[in-house]
This record gives structure tokens, C-alpha cells and sequence, in this order.
């Protein structure tokens, strides 16, 4: 007897999101598979994307060996984010940790024109992400958005504290929103779905949290593969949103990756790949030598 | 018509009100709340007082006498420590409930025993030694032990009453697994264990869950399972729209939910918004739809 090899077909598709504007778009998500199901019915309309960070201040606490790549931009984050280009990304993501009220408590204006600058800089599409702090951010994130209308940022993270000033910002100076939730599944859904009530899901992508390797990163695996489960399988329209894993941070503020380049090189290369066969659209590292590993492990150039 | 048992849940420790009148011996309040769940169709009246830690049997005793003063239902006497637990059933002049024993080796060796004493119904937990059983298989096997060690001692099952535990159905990610479990379990609990009574904790199925929400998850999951024949229920009898759905006064919410759970088409389009939440409740319940807070808005 022949053997017929099983095929899934599924209901749900991906919502397929666009970062930038002009030339310098990108597009993410429009699955209807699992991730990396080739071998079922569908298509992954778009690939694995993948960004490089830069900070809009001089990193505090980095080891040598992860300043090293950007040595000589590392305190002007505009050449830096130049300087990302030269490793073949999709995209930059700039954290505007400046701006922490805990910190150097950067004004909203000062860092939004920063934004701008680097935004016009890069023949990219730019990720922003304020600092976390739900105050501030609900300061500094509309700002961002008005100072760049109509660059179509990707923006965040938009909170269930702040989703209405932000998302709002956000949506009226036409850019994209990165909705973040801590790790949790129910309250990943309610905050797409009060976003959504006032802003298009098709411009919503999801950041459910990246804990990195040893340190929880099953939980964001598993969240990860969850949503595209009930995504894809199910067809639930609030789970129907690309993922933004946001790894470098949490990579590289362990131990082992402080400790020695090539344990902090694999750190944050098994956590990437990880989050990607788990369902990241769309992955932000911090060391360009970790991108180009995980980039060679999956073929990609 | 779902005509589940009722225990009303309202005299409770954790209650400020409750324990403050305990403690200062304020019957008015405990009678008030007593004779408001009567009044509202309750047929047992729970009390639940914690673990007492002194002046056990004392307490309870005026407990079980201040309540019994005003009212004639069954009590079911709701504590861990069995030395509360005897004085509260001594005390009782109807046939009360015992709430609860399980299968953990301290329960079995000083719980059980007193339902064959005081000749008593009986709820038995699904828990054990090992703790919560996390799956329908496994809380069958272990309730199958707990029951048979009780057949031992000479409790039949007729007066024992299975309790599979509900645990919050927001807990991330398992809460809905949970419900979708105990709904199964209650539907072949009767096949397993022939002549087995059943009962649930209902409020704690929206356990961490806004407040206002509260009562519709409890409704439509009291609704499921009585599609599956339960038999009884320790919930609020002073929600309204539970009791009316119980008391058989709302017959069509209860066949549009039996509906959704045969899996028949239904039109949502034309449901008005009472019935809506209904179904997407059940759907959530189901595991249909993930559950969020806001699973009445999408």
C-alpha cells in the first residue's frame, strides 16, 4: 500500500502586517501554517525577519565583547543604527531607554526628534520601544509617533495601562503598534481585543514577552506557540497577529552571556532560534555575530 | 428545568462580616444572611468556617444552633478540622452534609469516619495525597479509590456526594482545560460510579475574574453541568438569574446553552445581547474560544 503522508489544512491566517513606509517597507506574518509546517497545506507568506538594537544612549552595563561590534558608534546611536545595515537586517530596533524616569529621564521632544533622525537615516524600517515605564512612555510613544507621522514606525510597547493614549498616537500618525503583555495568554487576548476596538488589527503585532535561555524561555515558547495554535488552528481573530520576540535584553543581561563572548554568542543564538521555530515573525537581537548564527543555522543570507 | 441542590454559599469565613459575627457571637447576622438564602430557594445552608483554630467546638455549636433558630434546612457543615467538624454535626437536628473529606490519608482515617458515625451525607473530593488529580482519567481513578474505601467503612453511595473540584477558569492558559474537565467528569461520573450524588464549588470558577462578571460564568457553567446531571451545587443563592435558572423560569437559556454544547448552528446574528453572552460563554467554558476578561467583547 502507498503511504499518503497526512496534510493539514487550517482555517486561520495571519494577519500580514507592514513596518515602514515607501522603499523602505517590510512585510510580516500572512501564515496559514504552523511554524516551519512546510509540509502542510499553506504558505508562510513571509519569513523570519530579523532586526539588530541599538540604544539611544551609551550602554551601562555591557560586557566588552558586546560593545566590541560597534565599538566606535556606540554612544551615537544614529551612526550605530547606520553601522546595523552593514549586517544584512530587516529592520532596527531603537529602545529609547534614555528616557526612564528611574534614568536619565530623556524629554519626550529630545527623544522623538532622535527617533526622526535615525528613522530617515536607515534604508530600513525602524522598531521604537519606549522605555516600559507606563507613564513616560505614555509621554515619549505619542510624541514618537507625531514627530514621524506617516513613517510607519513599529511602536511600543502599548500596555493595558497606556493602550488608549498610545494606541491612539499611534494609530492617527499612521504607524504600527507593538501590544505587550507579561507572559500570559488571556491577557494577550484582552488587550488585542480593546485595541482592536478602536484600532485595525492588520496593524497590531504582538510582543508577548522573550525570556532568554535557562531563564524562563519555555514560558515564551510555549505562550509563542499558543497563540499561533489558536491563531491558525482555531481561527480566533484577536490571536491572528505576527510576534515580535524582543530577546537581546533578556540574553544579555544573564550571567553566562556577561561572562564570555562565545557562551553570550550561543545565548542569544539557541534563544532566537528557539522563539523562531516557536512562531516569531519577527526577532530583535543585540549582537550581529549571534544574527549572522542563527541566520546560517536556518539558510539565509 | 436544571433543579440542582442549592447549598448557599453566603455564611463564609472569609467574609469580614461573617467572621467578625462569629467572633463578637452576633447572631442577627449570621441569622439575616441564613434566612435570606432560604428565602431565595437555597436547600442546604454551607458553613463554612475555615480551619478554627480555638474555641472549636464551642463555636460551632452556636453556629449550628444559631442558625438552626431560624431556619429548617439541612446545614452542611463546611470545615477541615474534624473536631469542628464533629461538634457541627452533633449539633445538627436535620440530616446535615459533611464538606468535605477526600482522598488524603488524613481525611480517610478522621473524616469518613464521622460520616458513618453521625450516618451523614458526604462530600468527597477528587484530591489525594499527591494533590489536585490534573486530568479527567485521574480524578476518575482517584475518586474510585476514595469511594470504595468509603463503601468500606459502610457509607453507600448514595450518601456520598463527588466533588471534582473547579479551579478558576482565568488561571493563564489551564483554567479553561480545568472546566472543560470537570464538565466531562460529572458527565461520566454517574457510568463509573453508579448511585454517586455530585457537587462543585461553582464560585470558584470565576475566582479572579472582574466582579460584575462573575455571576454570568457561574449561570452558564451551572447550566452545562446540569446538562450533565448534576446534582447539586454550593454557590450564591442570592444571584437572581442562577436561582430563576434553577427554579426552571428561564427554560430558553438553558436550551440555547444545551444547544451550543450538541454543537448546533445557531444564529448569532439575531440573539439578543443577554442570550450572546450566554453562548459566548458557553463557548468560552468549552474551550471553544480562549478565554480573556473582555471574552464578551470580541
Amino acid at each position: 500500500m502507498e503511504y499518503k503522508a497526512p496534510v493539514e489544512a487550517y482555517a486561520g491566517v495571519v494577519r500580514e502586517v507592514i513596518i515602514g513606509e515607501g522603499r523602505k517597507s517590510l512585510k510580516i506574518g500572512g501564515e496559514n501554517i504552523l511554524p516551519l509546517h512546510f509540509f502542510d497545506q499553506g504558505s508562510n507568506a513571509n519569513p523570519a525577519r530579523f532586526a539588530l538594537e541599538v540604544l539611544d544612549m551609551e550602554p551601562q552595563d555591557w560586557p566588552e565583547h558586546l560593545i566590541e561590534p560597534f565599538k566606535d558608534v556606540i554612544s551615537e546611536p544614529i551612526k550605530w543604527a547606520k553601522k546595523c545595515q552593514d549586517f544584512a537586517v530587516d529592520a532596527v530596533s531603537l529602545y529609547l531607554v534614555g528616557t526612564d524616569p528611574a534614568g536619565k529621564d530623556t524629554p519626550a521632544d529630545k527623544a522623538a526628534a532622535l527617533v526622526k533622525e535615525i528613522a530617515e537615516a536607515i534604508d530600513v524600517p525602524l522598531i521604537v520601544y519606549g522605555s516600559g515605564d507606563e507613564n513616560k512612555d505614555a509621554e515619549v510613544l505619542p510624541k514618537v509617533a507625531e514627530t514621524c507621522n506617516g513613517m510607519n514606525l513599529l511602536i511600543g510597547p502599548v500596555l493595558k495601562e497606556n493602550y488608549e493614549v498610545v494606541g491612539r498616537a499611534i494609530l492617527e500618525h499612521g504607524h504600527t503598534a507593538i501590544a505587550q503583555t507579561p507572559l500570559d495568554i488571556n491577557l494577550l487576548k484582552e488587550l488585542n481585543v480593546k485595541l482592536s476596538k478602536f484600532f485595525p488589527s492588520d496593524r497590531i503585532v504582538i510582543d508577548p514577552l522573550s525570556s532568554a535561555l535557562g531563564y524562563g524561555m519555555e514560558y515564551s515558547f510555549s505562550l509563542m506557540e499558543r497563540v499561533k495554535q489558536i491563531g491558525v488552528i482555531t481561527k480566533d481573530n484577536m490571536a491572528m497577529m505576527p510576534i515580535i520576540a524582543n530577546l537581546g535584553d533578556e540574553c544579555w543581561k544573564t550571567k553566562q552571556a556577561k561572562e564570555s563572548k562565545e557562551q553570550g554568542l550561543l545565548w542569544e543564538g539557541i534563544t532566537a532560534l528557539s522563539l523562531l521555530l516557536a512562531g516569531a515573525n519577527i526577532l530583535v537581537l543585540r549582537h550581529p555575530v549571534a544574527l549572522s548564527l542563527v541566520k546560517e543555522t536556518i539558510g539565509v543570507q | 428545568m436544571l433543579e440542582t441542590v442549592i447549598i448557599g454559599e453566603n455564611i463564609h469565613v472569609l467574609a469580614r462580616a461573617v467572621s467578625t459575627a462569629i467572633r463578637e457571637r452576633d447572631s442577627k447576622v449570621i441569622q439575616d444572611l441564613a434566612k435570606a438564602q432560604a428565602e431565595a430557594g437555597a436547600d442546604y445552608i454551607d458553613l463554612n468556617v475555615g480551619p478554627m483554630k480555638k474555641d472549636t467546638e464551642e463555636t460551632m455549636q452556636w453556629l449550628v444552633n444559631t442558625v438552626q433558630e431560624t431556619t429548617d434546612l439541612p446545614l452542611s457543615i463546611d470545615t477541615m478540622n474534624p473536631v469542628a467538624m464533629e461538634a457541627g454535626l452533633k449539633a445538627c437536628q436535620k440530616r446535615p452534609l459533611l464538606n468535605s473529606a477526600s482522598g488524603k490519608t488524613d481525611s480517610k482515617e478522621q473524616m469518613l469516619p464521622l460520616a458513618r458515625k453521625y450516618n451523614c451525607d458526604v462530600v468527597i473530593s477528587v484530591m489525594t495525597d499527591k494533590g489536585m488529580p490534573p486530568d479527567v482519567d485521574s480524578k476518575i481513578e482517584s475518586i474510585m479509590d476514595t469511594v470504595a474505601y468509603a463503601n468500606e467503612l459502610g457509607i453507600p453511595n448514595e450518601d456520598i456526594w463527588v466533588d471534582p473540584i473547579i479551579l478558576p477558569v482565568s488561571t493563564a492558559g489551564e483554567g479553561q482545560r480545568f472546566a472543560v474537565a470537570c464538565l466531562e467528569f460529572i458527565k461520566i461520573l454517574e457510568d463509573v460510579l453508579p448511585g454517586v450524588k455530585s457537587t462543585v464549588g461553582l464560585s470558584n470558577l470565576s475566582n479572579g475574574v472582574p466582579s460584575e462578571l462573575r455571576p454570568l460564568l457561574n449561570r452558564t457553567y451551572l447550566v452545562m453541568l446540569g446538562k450533565n446531571k448534576l446534582y447539586s451545587a454550593i454557590a450564591d443563592p442570592l444571584d437572581k438569574e442562577l436561582m430563576s435558572l434553577v427554579k426552571g423560569e428561564i427554560p430558553e437559556i438553558c436550551e440555547l446553552v444545551y444547544k451550543i454544547m450538541d454543537g448546533e448552528d445557531i444564529d448569532l446574528s439575531v440573539l439578543p445581547q443577554r442570550k450572546l453572552e450566554y453562548v459566548k460563554t458557553a463557548k468560552v467554558l468549552m474551550g471553544e474560544t480562549l478565554y480573556s476578561n473582555a471574552w464578551l467583547e470580541s
